[in-house]
């Protein structure tokens, strides 16, 4: 084997399990923020086990509330609650960017994003036309430096914090309670209270070493 | 008498049953293992970590 070949072959290290969990949450997070979803979705959802009773209780909880909510929806009303949301420019009953959220500051918070995003090798692909700061894009940016995807290997927890801290734990909580509080939540209050648990749970992990 | 929590973030995570909550949250993206989209690099992750075919077609808008 040449020098060069070697140099090739990369050496993969299976994720531990709370960081493959932590990929997923954040996987499931973003495909349901990203769009409505679909009776695929929704029966494996529905079809999910329960998490254990002696974790964090508030996940658990949320967790199964959102496997319930599953087994009862269908995609036509998933699709209409999320339009009626988050859909329409201007209309929305609830903002999906996190620039909405975002403190007062010089520069709008997608700007510094699209900055940091390429300094971890990322970018929005051409044929994507919504803004960076789009929760299902932040969420799945986390999903990538949690577990590596789009090219890269998974980020160091340092690069994750900061990535977080930088966009998603400013406005996260906000625009979920925002969701959790509309009168046209049903399935996403839902989706909302496992988010915030979630986030909140990394949240407090992030504080650790 | 009441536990103290961990002062360590993976025994602080495992502690919040994230240890074994992949198998409740992954399966919901991972339960129909599809070939390898076009362009998709996120089946060839050695983490254990799968996408299913509506999660392949999320991923194959937003990544690089």
């Amino acid at each position: 084997m040449s020098v060069a070949e070697a140099a090739r072959v990369a050496v993969h290290r299976a994720l531990p399990p709370e960081e493959t969990a932590r990929a997923d949450f954040y996987a499931l997070i973003a495909r349901l923020l990203h769009s409505p979803p679909d009776n695929a979705l929704l029966a494996n959802v529905a079809s999910a086990p329960a998490l254990p009773a002696d974790g964090d209780a508030r996940l658990a909880t949320a967790w199964q509330r959102l496997v319930d909510a599953s087994s009862a929806m269908d995609a036509d009303a998933a699709a209409e609650e999320y339009e009626l949301l988050f859909g329409g420019v201007g209309k929305a009953r609830v903002s999906i960017y996190a620039g909405f959220y975002a403190a007062a500051a010089s520069e709008h918070p997608r700007v510094r994003l699209q900055t940091d995003m390429a300094a971890l090798g990322l970018a929005r692909p051409d044929q994507v036309t919504e803004p960076e700061d789009h929760f299902a894009a932040l969420f799945d940016v986390m999903r990538i430096l949690v577990a590596g995807g789009a090219g890269r290997s998974p980020a160091t927890l340092a690069e994750q914090r900061r990535f977080y801290a930088g966009y998603v734990e400013p406005s996260a909580a906000r625009f979920l309670a925002a969701v959790g509080s509309a009168p046209e939540a049903n399935y996403y209050r839902h989706v909302a209270a496992l988010a915030a648990a979630f986030t909140a749970l990394e949240s407090e992990s992030f504080q650790l070493d | 008498m009441k536990t103290a929590k961990p002062n360590n973030r993976r025994n602080f995570l495992l502690a919040a049953s994230l240890g074994t909550a992949g198998a409740a949250a992954g399966l919901t993206v991972a339960r129909k293992p599809v070939e390898k989209a076009e362009g998709s690099t996120t089946d060839a992750q050695p983490s254990g970590y799968h996408a299913s075919e509506h999660i392949l077609k999320y991923y194959k808008t937003t990544e690089v």
